[in-house]
């Protein structure tokens, strides 16, 4: 009696599994905290693959405009294209529109370009940090399919599981009780958690390490520095 | 114009030796059979006017809508082809709802002035897209709006030019209340003046006499956006210059 066979089963009986895989995890860590008339964001600068590290000093935030910050995590490659892409829609926004994107609409623009992958989605984590209308940090947080959540912190890509908790207790003061909610950090106290929590997850894992390249947001502009982390 | 005419009228696509499009210059002219629509700009807000011809007694005037709105914070009036006005206000629709969902901020009016001017220059024989437009759009429009700019007025004709006013007239009695306007215009008009001198300068220029019936009129302004007046409303105003 004929059989018809199923995609993954042959007649041997072995069931073969599809040889395309399309994404590799190349780790990465970006954090992003706001505050009154400032947002910091950071990321690490390790490139991995598995147990072999790619590079020790690869930044993952991409200056999308004067006041707006991506920071991109998960599979480079895709976050290479992604970036490419979102960087040529900015240009035809400006060309458009005579004038640069707002950061709530690169953040809108982020999600819905994430979204139009639904099917074959880019591997990456996004955070969008930046300013809004009244001059305030913002960051806006995602998933790979474009959900898109507001906040004043975020961590995301690799070491958001251990980095999040800490941010939404020492940031959030989530689970405090009596604590002052809603108060925002200064910049020295933003950049201080910043760093700390760099150098928590990079002693705990293995995809965290090399430096830390922060952006710091201001109306006056963007600045650069780079940290040292641990290098094992 | 009508001198130089020879068989260059005939092709929308086909400049004349003195460098004309007389298919474009036509429908400039198509424009002046149309009602009389105004728009002044002031640093309240924006006022629309246009005057409906009622050419029976047996139509109902609530039928003919020359002003209409785009989105929350633009409207426009337009004169002319009021069938070809459809096709244009609903490309400046979606363009403001896309703009809407793809940036979730308000399109400012100038960029929606800008997606109608590439609609209407896409007459003329169809080639890659295959259902372009076979003649020009036979309408002008007011673009009225209020964005990150402040309170902005835009006209556009039937070539896709289109020119910032701080005051416009088009159709029919455009002369004369373009020479009004220019007379009665100053920067630091209220959103009651403009009004008030929207209304008198229709009222000089339309050949029916003026009522809550024949004519429309719109504001846009920061608080409230767009804002139809009811027939009421009208009347109060019209009751204003009387």
């Amino acid at each position: 009696m004929q059989r018809s066979l199923n995609n993954s089963e042959t007649l041997s009986g072995i069931i073969q599994k599809p040889q395309f895989s399309p994404y590799t995890d190349n780790g990465g860590t970006v954090i992003a905290v706001g505050g009154k008339g400032f947002v910091i964001i950071g990321c690490d600068s390790r490139l991995s693959s598995g147990y072999t590290i790619n590079t020790r000093f690869q930044p993952k935030l991409f200056k999308l405009t004067p006041q707006t910050v991506l920071g991109s995590a998960g599979c480079w490659c895709d976050v290479l294209t992604f970036v490419r892409l979102i960087e040529a829609r900015l240009k035809m926004y400006s060309y458009e529109h005579n004038k640069t994107m707002s950061t709530p609409a690169t953040a809108q623009l982020v999600s819905i370009m994430l979204y139009y992958k639904r099917f074959f989605p880019y591997y990456v984590s996004n955070l969008v940090a930046g300013l809004d209308e009244e001059g305030n940090g913002v960051v806006y947080s995602y998933d790979p399919v474009g959900h898109c959540e507001q906040s004043t912190y975020c961590a995301t890509g690799s070491s958001s599981a251990f980095i999040q908790p800490l941010l939404d207790n020492y940031v959030g003061k989530k689970n405090i009780a009596n604590a002052e909610k809603g108060k925002l950090l200064t910049q020295e106290e933003a950049l201080r958690v910043v760093n700390d929590a760099f150098v928590s997850a990079t002693e705990r894992n293995m995809y965290c390490g090399d430096s830390i390249i922060l952006n710091i947001i201001t109306e006056k502009g963007i600045e650069e520095r780079v940290i040292p982390l641990r290098k094992d | 114009m009508f001198m130089t005419r020879s068989e260059y009228d005939r092709g929308v696509n086909t400049f004349s030796p003195e460098g004309r499009l007389f298919q474009v210059e036509y429908a400039i002219e198509a424009i002046k059979l149309g009602s009389t629509a105004i728009g002044i700009q002031t640093s309240e807000g924006v006022v629309l006017a246009v005057e409906k011809r009622v050419t029976s007694t047996l139509m109902v005037p609530a039928t003919t809508e020359k002003i209409v709105e785009i989105d929350d914070h633009i409207g426009c009036a337009c004169s002319g082809l009021m069938a070809d006005s459809r096709t244009m206000v609903d490309r400046a629709r979606v363009e403001a709802q896309n703009h809407w969902f793809l940036y979730n901020e308000k399109m400012s009016v100038e960029s929606v002035t800008q997606a109608v001017s590439n609609l209407a220059i896409q007459f003329g024989d169809s080639d890659s897209d295959g259902n372009a437009m076979s003649r020009p759009f036979g309408v002008a429009i007011l673009f009225a709006g209020v964005d990150s700019k402040g309170p902005q007025l835009y006209h556009m004709d039937p070539s896709g030019t289109y020119v910032q006013c701080d005051a416009k007239a088009i159709g029919s009695g455009c002369e004369g209340a373009q020479q009004a306007l220019q007379e009665a215009y100053h920067r630091s008009m209220t959103m009651k003046e403009a009004i008030k001198c929207i209304l008198t300068i229709l009222k000089q220029v339309m050949e029916e006499k003026l009522n809550s019936t024949n004519v429309e009129v719109a504001t846009i302004t920061p608080g409230k956006g767009y804002h139809m007046f009811t027939k009421e409303e009208v009347e109060e105003a019209i009751k204003e210059i009387a």
